[in-house]
């Protein structure tokens, strides 16, 4: 219970007679005195304070290197606990709870951070990568390029660079192509030439962006430094294939090493495109015999290919199928046969193309009917494709 | 006051060759006297920017003493050793038992009550150990654990160095009992680092009025108390505000049902103090040495698993605030700090009660933003939205304090888009809490404690008589000073009772009957009313004035005139003492 004060309320006035000059001064003194007292004490408490916001903070960063996410948490926390305005902890501790995937509270951390220092590169990139790990495609875009044309404290054109590059990868990885395509255009004209691993990098994603063109010319910007760099000697290789030019794609690939000859897709591109090589009719500067022997041999190949994928179940009568259609082209193909001889085909050219385009039918309603073709017939097939309504 | 007036305001000339200690004394006595030659009011002034900076200091030292005894006590992790955790509250409580009850018996209670008391009952005088008594108890119980916080134990603080300085320069008994709300105000705002709820708290809690006498004083003690504690502890804000979107208006619901949930809770938590409390102040008077120990043992016993609850909890706040927790810890930490805060409440722990309020009501707040949010994902505000909301929500329903709540959120947080949310949640909150409990927290308080102090809370909302209640209504006769005797004295024998007012520009006189009667006798001329030699002017009333302000102003008069504002020609009635008195007898206590 609140009792009243021993000193009786009716004298509550001092009765000491002290004249008020007197008390100022005293009252001065006092606050000179407690001023001194309160920065004296302020001062060690601040340092202490200091210090062991540091020596939490290490602690965290220790650990949140070493992978030790959770205990990094802990100690940075702590660290912010003693030194709660301090943007660096913040920032930290931020980075630590998106690897942690607390991704909104990181969030929550670097909103403010960045309403403090909206042109950080740092942040704008830490911001991106949680929008990124949300496939928050929109607020990734804009924080990535808040980042890319933000200030970085530390190499900022090597920082610049590898943002582009995240991007990139990000809008890849999203199927975002048509965002991704002036990302990919920007970091291709911020390689550098003559930096072969981020030139290496840049073809690799222009590659996954179907930009064959600048890729191959990152690629080959690349082996005219080392003219036997696999991963140039690859990248150059599918561009080119890409490109349906097969000559230069059996060029690049047929100088890889060994050991990485053998990597998925290799081969068989290889393996495609010196089939193509060796049956395109069209190939420029074929004598025309050579153009008539490749025809017919093509021919051959489609009817075999035509004659086993429709089987003894292609049965007459039936309703119109891929099956069925190819069994009409087989057919036409077997009539014409005979009209198709190296010979007529050399007097009458147009005689070549028909049959060649009997042939692109053929591999097409065959891969409709029985699936991806292989071999020969995947190399007539491409070239078909290739061509597609510009037969000659 | 007779100092002031004899001192010389004026420079006194260092008679040449005299050295340095005669420049110095004339410049002295040069600003003495102007200091004293001030009239107390503005003397009053330049001693609340004084007693704001001696708060300041003070707060900052408390502030400072209470993270150190924490940092020693429970050690400088947010996650303590389990060992740490039940002794340090224990021992704590042991300890703080101990000088509470031998050595400084002054600093038990609520800082706002003995104040309040201060004012109302002990002149304004505020003994200083309390000053220290506070400052030591409280230091070690917060640091050590207790689910208490600095702020009211800050506010009786610069109450106490107010009054200390008060008496010491002899003010006047009105200025000494006015001081003690002054210092208050610089302690809270020192404490909360927020000046503008401050001010506001102690003019809505302890003074209960606007004074003009003392508003100025409380304003610039708490603005110099403020930029002192900045200038040492920095200017952050105690938590860092997520940013607040604009809400919907149809997002307003979801903080009105915030405001229902937050005032109910804050119903249970008054009630269970006001159920507790008495039974145990009734239990004999060796457990009060044990009574803080005991509860220390039980917050560390919450805190081995749960020790947010731990201290004032400001980091765990802003914690909330950035959304750092499920919904279920947060639901979770808000009941276990409503029994912590309890529990060393009624344990007689010394220390405030606002931190572990704006804890609850974070907690809360977040809780049941997350909930709703779940239910309604449309919802625009974050949970760090709900939780400060939820902050001036609670502190509303608790403390039955609307207008600090919002403002101390607005200022908290720095934006003004919380206005809306602040303002119908804490609405809610606080009329809930009113409906379901009668008497506010403090004054519960009070009453327990003893003390029969004023509840602002009913003279806020007590309806004063005003003169439209009292007055009479066409119970006079209306004469123009124009108007012929023969008219007058016609109308005046029909209503023979009433009285007779006559009415000239906008002045208002009486007519005296039998002077009128006299002149009438006179056959010689024709007189008219302005002839009769009226009493007056009356002084004139409107019918909006406190029979107060009525009482002030009949004196002697017979009867007032009651005029319209608008047309001070215009009677709208007239009132006499007796009518005033008959009124004020009639009217029932609030």
């Amino acid at each position: 219970m609140i009792g009243e004060p021993k000193r009786n309320a009716g004298t509550s006035r001092d009765t000491r007679g002290f004249s008020r000059e007197f008390v100022l001064v005293v009252c001065f003194f006092c606050l000179i005195a407690l001023l001194g007292v309160t920065a004296l004490v302020s001062r060690m408490y601040h340092k202490r304070v200091h210090s062991l916001a540091d020596q939490w903070f290490s602690y965290g960063e220790a650990d949140f290197k070493a992978g030790n996410t959770k205990k990094a948490l802990i100690e940075y926390r702590n660290a912010l606990a003693f030194s709660p305005a301090n943007v660096m902890f913040q920032f930290h501790l931020a980075l630590a709870l998106a690897a942690d995937g607390q991704l909104p509270e990181a969030r929550a951390y670097l909103l403010p951070l960045l309403s403090e220092s909206p042109g950080s590169g740092e942040i704008n990139l830490a911001l991106a990568r949680i929008a990124a790990q949300q496939s928050h495609v929109q607020d990734a875009m804009l924080y990535y390029n808040s980042a890319i044309y933000g200030e970085w404290s530390d190499d900022p054109i090597e920082m610049r660079w590898n943002v582009r590059k995240e991007l990139c990868e990000f809008l890849l990885s999203h199927g975002a192509a048509s965002q991704a395509e002036p990302a990919l255009v920007a970091l291709d004209d911020n390689t550098p030439a003559g930096e072969v691993e981020r030139q290496k990098a840049t073809g690799q994603l222009l590659l996954k962006g179907q930009m064959w063109n600048r890729a191959l010319a990152e690629f080959r910007s690349v082996l005219e430094r080392d003219r036997n760099d696999p991963d140039a000697l690859e990248g150059a290789g599918t561009a080119a294939f890409q490109l349906h030019n097969y000559a230069q794609a059996i060029g690049f690939l047929s100088r890889l090493p060994k050991d990485r000859s053998t990597d998925p897709g290799v081969p068989s591109m290889l393996e495609t495109a010196r089939q193509i090589d060796a049956l395109d009719p069209f190939r420029p500067g074929l004598t025309m015999g050579e153009k008539v022997r490749r025809t017919a041999h093509a021919l051959d190949i489609a009817m075999a290919r035509a004659q086993s994928c429709t089987g003894p179940s292609g049965a007459p009568g039936a309703a119109p199928s891929p099956k069925s259609e190819l069994s009409g082209l087989l057919a036409t193909a077997q009539q014409s046969d005979k009209q198709w001889t190296e010979r007529n085909m050399t007097r009458d050219p147009d005689l070549m193309n028909a049959a060649m385009a009997l042939v692109f039918r053929i591999e097409t309603a065959a891969a409709k009917s029985c699936g991806q073709p292989t071999g020969e017939n995947l190399a007539l097939w491409t070239i078909g494709q290739n061509l597609g309504s510009n037969l000659p | 006051m007779t100092e002031t007036a004899t001192t010389p305001a004026t420079p006194v000339a260092a008679p040449a060759g005299k050295g340095i200690r005669a420049q110095v004394l004339a410049v002295w006595e040069s600003w003495t006297g102007r200091i004293f030659a001030l009239r107390e009011d503005q003397f009053f002034l330049l001693l609340a920017v004084l007693i704001g900076i001696f708060s300041g200091l003070a707060v900052v030292c408390f502030r400072v003493a209470i993270e150190w005894t924490q940092l020693e006590v429970l050690g400088p992790s947010l996650s303590p050793s389990i060992l740490r955790v039940l002794i340090a509250p224990t021992i704590g409580g042991l300890v703080v038992a101990f000088l509470v009850l031998r050595i400084f018996p002054s600093s038990q209670g609520s800082g706002v009550n003995r104040t309040k008391a201060a004012v109302y009952i002990w002149n304004g005088y505020v003994p200083f150990d309390t000053v220290i008594g506070k400052f030591i108890t409280c230091a070690l119980a917060i640091g050590s654990g207790q689910s208490l916080g600095p702020e009211d134990p800050s506010l009786q603080m610069g109450a106490g160095i107010a009054s200390k300085i008060g008496r010491s320069l002899n003010l006047s008994q009105e200025k000494i009992r006015l001081i003690a709300p002054v210092g208050a105000a610089a302690g809270l705002a020192a404490a909360f680092n927020a000046p503008i709820s401050a001010v506001l708290f102690v003019i809505e809690e302890v003074i209960g009025a606007w004074s003009g006498g003392v508003l100025g004083a409380i304003v610039l003690a708490a603005v110099s108390s403020v930029v002192t504690m900045r200038s040492f502890l920095g200017a952050d804000s105690l938590f860092r505000v997520p940013e607040f979107r604009v809400v919907r208006a149809e997002d307003l619901l979801a903080y009105a049902v915030l405001g229902l949930i937050g005032g109910g809770a804050a119903i249970a938590f008054l009630k269970w103090l006001e159920y507790a409390r008495p039974r145990i102040e009734r239990l004999p008077y060796w457990t009060k040495y044990l009574q803080p120990a005991a509860a220390g043992l039980l917050i560390g016993v919450i805190g081995i698993r749960f020790p947010q609850v731990m201290g004032a909890g400001y980091s765990i706040i802003d914690q909330a605030l950035h959304g750092q927790f499920t919904w279920k810890l947060l639901l979770v930490l808000a009941v276990l700090k409503i029994i912590a805060t309890g529990i060393s409440f009624l344990s007689g722990t010394p220390g405030g009660m606002f931190a572990p309020v704006l804890f609850i009501g974070a907690m809360f707040g977040g809780a049941i933003g997350t909930i709703e949010q779940h239910f309604f994902p449309g919802l625009s505000g974050s949970v760090g939205t709900f939780a400060l909301v939820g902050m001036g929500t609670f502190f509303a329903g608790f403390l039955r304090i609307p207008i600090t709540s919002v403002f101390m959120v607005i200022e908290l947080s720095g934006n003004y888009t919380a206005i809306l949310p602040v303002m119908i949640s804490t609405m809610v909150a606080y009329f809930i809490s009113r409906r379901f409990h009668k008497v506010p927290l403090f004054d519960m308080l009070a009453r327990q404690d003893g003390l029969v102090l004023p509840s602002i809370e009913e003279q806020r909302e007590q309806v004063a008589p005003v003169v439209e209640k009292a007055m009479q209504r066409d119970a006079a006769l209306i004469f123009n000073a124009s108007d012929s005797l023969a008219t007058i004295l016609s109308r005046a024998e029909l209503k023979p009772e009433q009285p007779l007012l006559m009415q000239s520009r906008r002045e208002w006189r009486l007519l005296d009957r039998e002077r009128l009667k006299k002149l009438a006798e006179d056959k010689s001329r024709t007189y008219t009313a302005a002839d009769a030699d009226g009493k007056g002017p009356l002084p004139l009333l409107f019918p909006d004035l406190t029979l107060e302000e009525a009482l002030q102003v009949v004196g002697d008069w017979p009867l007032l005139p009651v005029v319209n504002r608008a047309d001070l020609s215009k009677l709208e009635g007239i009132i006499t003492l007796a009518d005033i008195l008959r009124t004020f007898r009639n009217t029932p206590a609030e």
